[in-house]
């Protein structure tokens, strides 16, 4: 039986085509630029220096607090700088940059051996000695998600290959492609969480995906594969908790009170390298897509510098007017192209001039198309009639902070009005208005 | 070069305000050329000064008050057809001007324009003028010209079949007689995703099951009148009609109970106008009373 | 300020700069209720003037003999003296408009407009100040009842005073002389009313700007 969510939007996935049957190609670039902060969590602290050699999976930034997890180089090469840039919303972070030397020299690596033999207590270690953090664009790093409460339990693990997301097709390829390393990382997390079952959870418009999962999973214990309905925001962590074991995460909680823990497809690849060989989260596959002349997936060192990759793509098939990290809905805009990408970075989408142009709101009709798109059950034209007269309490009474902006209510909106966008600064506002009284609220 | 930069989401769907008003301009196309056929060139210039006269007065009142001029979203023309559509071919030409300055002027601009009225233009106006003019808008002729008695008024009811019904070879409203036309528009509204199928399908339901309940005959009072025209058409106005799922079932279902109410028991023979105005006022408690449950909620706290 | 300057300042304080109907929307029963002609509504305006007037003066007379905790049930025996009077007049020379106004004529006596003057005004002011305001406030709400009269007589039989004005071809508006019709002229009425006011106020803020 396939399961859904409520609600939600029915998107149109032509955009996937240009990628979807384009097997991972490696691309590697002469210089990588590694930011210290890509995941959730204090910055990295960069521990060489310019002039440094470094080999390829050598610590250069050491894990700071509680969710810190280290940087390690991508490439082997020489440190050519370090120093601040300006990265997306984040203000200024510091950035490493290495220069390929193209003799990709592993530094000295610590297989862990087999994901079922393996000591399950030595797999979370390594999870956050490999610098894993959530590779669907959360960035959360994972050996935190994975670490629980001894009087916690995890029923399920829910593996996240629906890629409802616009464009991207990198997860799609990975099933395809890698789909043992996705079934072998699952084992590793069932048996680092003691978990008797593991829920591989693919939309139904990856039928190959599917049937190559399914091939697998015979051989994993506890392992099975979930079809799911082609809807967005499916991949959303709580909507897919809700489609697949028809719980709701309650406000404020996590998905492992409700005995949940999900991991992304690429996460689960990413896991099981770093169990089975010991290596560090170094590459990952992106989908560049979009106004290129060859839409690809690449699997790209981190910290490839964006403008190298377009090129690996053949360049611009026509005048860029917008380029964005992520899928159509929730895809974050870049300011320029020399920019590198993250770990968490699953695509970088061009979008043309005519695609670009700026949308003037109209007047709210009352439709209902947003209440009736809401994955979360809120009533977007509400919110968005306090957000405009900055009214935050009102907003925040309409339950604005459960609101995850998925962008349904804007992309359903027949007015277009910027719904998604006002309830992100509303958003913003409630939380600097919660830190200035003191943490609570 | 320069990027752009624009918060999430980059796409939009292909539906926008006026591409949705088009849509239910095109579902109300069978209807009025049903009642073109039938009335002739009358309906046909009913139909045009009304639709004309809604987007004249939506121009001038916005002119006027210094406003932005919003008739490129083509409400007024639909406001102004579905206006027709619900008067008698009899009426006179002034008649649908009236009624339909009435409609945009102070049923909808007065209130703030499109998305801020509190019931149905069209059929606010439609109930200004029965008010107005009850002789004229209850003068009812049938397809051959001659007058007579609509299958709702009283000892009608045995003149005419449930065919007769069904593709409208009864007296009545130019756009409202034939039921198939109306039908054919409302599998074009649900299938273009215009609107959603709970409206119409529960207020065809309610009003069939009431009327059984009261021991009328289902089938013919749901093949006659302007039920099925209201369930397509008024009910399902954007505006005036509640948002969520449980709500617009309640909405609904009322619309058709008070439709029978008012045809059994009322002075009118027929209900289904003054049934959509009446749910139209109770919309906003619904959505309020009657909300979505919030992920990760209790309902209680939703209500709240 | 002149003496009559003052009084001439009360005076069209009621009625336009607070027209009971326009300005404080006091009394809108009766003028919902009569306004169905423009002749009804002279007359109940007419009506209304003499209590306040009568009310007005009378209760500033005795307003430093009535105890305060009992001021509002004095309040309205003066005004039911007045009320009865004026229905016993009508009655006696304009049986027609009596029988048209019907229970409305009565009912002034809880026409919020007369308590209220009665209340802000006359219990705190010189006997002729309250004269002349109640004259004001009588003559507003005479003009605001005429004119929705008028409007309502007009679309709904075509007249004026009974004038045929809109000639026979005119299919009277069944509508504007029923409830209904009244609350929607009414409405439009007080909307029309305030905006000219804003206007003229703007315009006045603008020049003493300047």
């Amino acid at each position: 039986m396939k399961l859904t969510f409520k609600r939600g939007v029915h998107l149109s996935y032509a955009n996937k085509n240009a990628t979807k049957t384009s097997p991972i190609r490696d691309f590697v670039s002469d210089e990588v630029r590694l930011i210290t902060s890509m995941h959730i969590g204090a910055p990295s602290k960069p521990i060489v220096k310019k002039g440094d050699k470094v080999l390829m999976g050598q610590v250069i930034a050491e894990p700071v607090g509680f969710l810190g997890i280290p940087v390690h180089a991508s490439v082997s090469g020489e440190v050519t700088d370090v120093s601040m840039i300006p990265y997306l919303g984040e203000g200024n972070v510091e950035c490493i940059t290495i220069a390929n030397d193209y003799e990709d020299k592993w530094t000295e690596l610590t297989p862990l051996g087999s994901v079922e033999s393996v000591d399950p207590a030595l797999i979370v270690p390594a999870i956050k000695n490999a610098g894993i953090c959530g590779m669907g664009g959360a960035s959360f790093p994972t050996h935190v998600k994975l670490s629980i409460k001894p009087e916690q339990k995890c029923e399920a693990v829910l593996v996240n290959g629906a890629e409802c997301e616009t464009h991207l097709t990198c997860d799609h390829r990975l099933m395809l492609e890698q789909g043992e390393k996705i079934v072998g990382g699952l084992r590793a997390v069932m048996r680092a969480l003691g978990s008797e079952k593991g829920i591989i959870c693919v939309e139904d418009n990856k039928p190959d995906a599917i049937a190559n999962l399914k091939r697998l999973a015979l051989n994993a214990q506890g392992v099975t594969v979930q079809v799911l309905k082609t809807k967005y925001p499916q991949g959303g962590e709580k909507q897919l908790i809700n489609a697949v074991l028809k719980r709701q995460v309650p406000f404020g909680k996590l998905p492992i009170d409700v005995g949940a823990v999900v991991v992304n497809v690429g996460t689960c690849a990413a896991i099981y390298d770093a169990v089975v060989y010991g290596k560090p989260l170094i590459s990952r596959v992106t989908t560049v897509t979009g106004c290129v002349n060859k839409p690809s997936n690449l699997r790209v060192r981190i910290g490839t510098v964006v403008e190298d990759m377009i090129g690996a793509c053949e360049g611009y098939s026509a005048e860029p007017g917008k380029i964005a990290f992520g899928g159509g809905m929730t895809g974050l805009c870049l300011p320029g192209t020399d920019l590198p990408m993250a770990k968490s970075t699953n695509g970088i989408v061009v979008y043309s001039v005519k695609d670009s142009k700026s949308i003037d709101e109209g007047p709210c009709i009352r439709c209902g198309k947003c209440v009736a798109a809401c994955p979360i059950g809120l009533n977007p034209y509400l919110i968005k009639r306090a957000a405009d007269a900055d009214k935050l309490e009102e907003a925040k009474k309409l339950y604005v902070n459960d609101c995850i902006l998925c962008g349904c209510c804007s992309y359903e909106c027949p007015s277009r009005r910027w719904l998604t966008a006002s309830f992100k600064i509303v958003k913003q506002k409630l939380a600097i208005q919660a830190k200035q009284n003191g943490g609570k609220g | 070069m320069t990027l752009r930069l624009s918060t999430s989401p980059h796409l939009r769907s292909p539906q926008s305000s006026t591409r949705l008003m088009l849509n239910v301009i095109i579902a109300l196309l069978p209807s009025a050329a049903f009642g073109v056929y039938n009335y002739g060139y009358k309906a046909l210039m009913l139909i045009l000064v009304s639709m004309l006269s809604a987007v004249v007065s939506e121009y001038l009142w916005q002119r006027l008050t210094n406003r932005p001029v919003r008739i490129k979203d083509c409400s007024a023309l639909v406001t102004g057809m579905i206006l027709a559509l619900c008067v008698t071919p009899e009426a006179p030409w002034w008649m649908l001007v009236v009624g339909s300055a009435f409609a945009i002027i102070v049923v909808k601009e007065l209130f703030g324009g499109i998305g801020d009225n509190f019931i149905n233009p069209a059929l606010a106006a439609r109930a200004m003028l029965l008010a107005s003019w009850p002789m004229v808008m209850t003068r009812h002729i049938d397809i051959d010209g001659v007058s007579s008695a609509t299958p709702l008024a009283e000892g009608a009811q045995s003149q005419f079949s449930y065919l007769d019904l069904l593709i409208g070879r009864i007296p009545g409203v130019i756009g409202e007689t034939c039921k198939l036309a109306i039908i054919v528009g409302i599998v074009y509204l649900i299938v273009s995703r215009t609107v959603t199928w709970r409206i119409p399908v529960f207020t065809i339901l309610s009003a069939f099951v009431m009327a059984w309940i009261v021991g009328l005959d289902p089938v013919y009072h749901v093949l006659s009148g302007g039920i099925i025209f209201a369930a397509a058409f008024m009910a399902n106005d954007y505006t005036t009609s509640p948002m969520t799922r449980g709500a617009q079932m309640v909405y609904a279902s009322g619309i058709g109970i008070i439709t029978i109410i008012i045809r059994k028991w009322g002075a009118y023979p027929e209900g289904a106008t003054y049934a959509v105005l009446f749910m139209n006022l109770l919309t906003p408690l619904l959505d309020r009373y009657i909300p979505h449950r919030v992920y990760g909620h209790s309902k209680r706290e939703a209500k709240n | 300020m002149s003496k009559d300057n003052k009084l001439s300042k009360i005076f069209l304080n009621g009625v336009i700069t607070e027209n009971p109907t326009f300005r404080l929307v006091l009394g809108t029963c009766p003028t919902m209720a009569v306004t169905t002609s423009a002749l009804n509504g002279l007359g109940m305006g007419a009506a209304a003037t003499f209590v306040l007037i009568g009310s007005n003066t009378v209760i500033s007379l005795l307003r430093k003999f009535i105890p305060d905790r009992v001021r509002i049930p004095a309040f309205i025996v003066v005004i039911c003296t007045f009320v009865t009077m004026i229905q016993l007049i009508m009655q006696a020379y304009l049986p027609s408009l009596y029988a048209a106004l019907g229970i409305f004529i009565p009912l002034i006596v809880v026409n919020c407009i007369i308590l209220a003057r009665a209340e802000a005004f006359a219990s705190k002011n010189p006997v002729l100040d309250s004269a002349v305001d109640g004259l004001g406030m009588g003559v507003g709400f005479t003009l605001a009842l005429t004119l929705i009269g008028a409007v309502r007589e007009l679309l709904g039989n075509g007249s004026i005073f009974g004038l045929d004005i809109l000639g026979s071809s005119y299919q009277p508006m069944l509508l504007a002389v029923l409830a209904s019709g009244g609350f929607l002229t009414f409405g439009l009425m007080l909307g029309v009313f305030n905006a000219i006011m804003n206007k003229i106020r703007l315009k006045r803020i603008r020049e003493e700007a300047r």
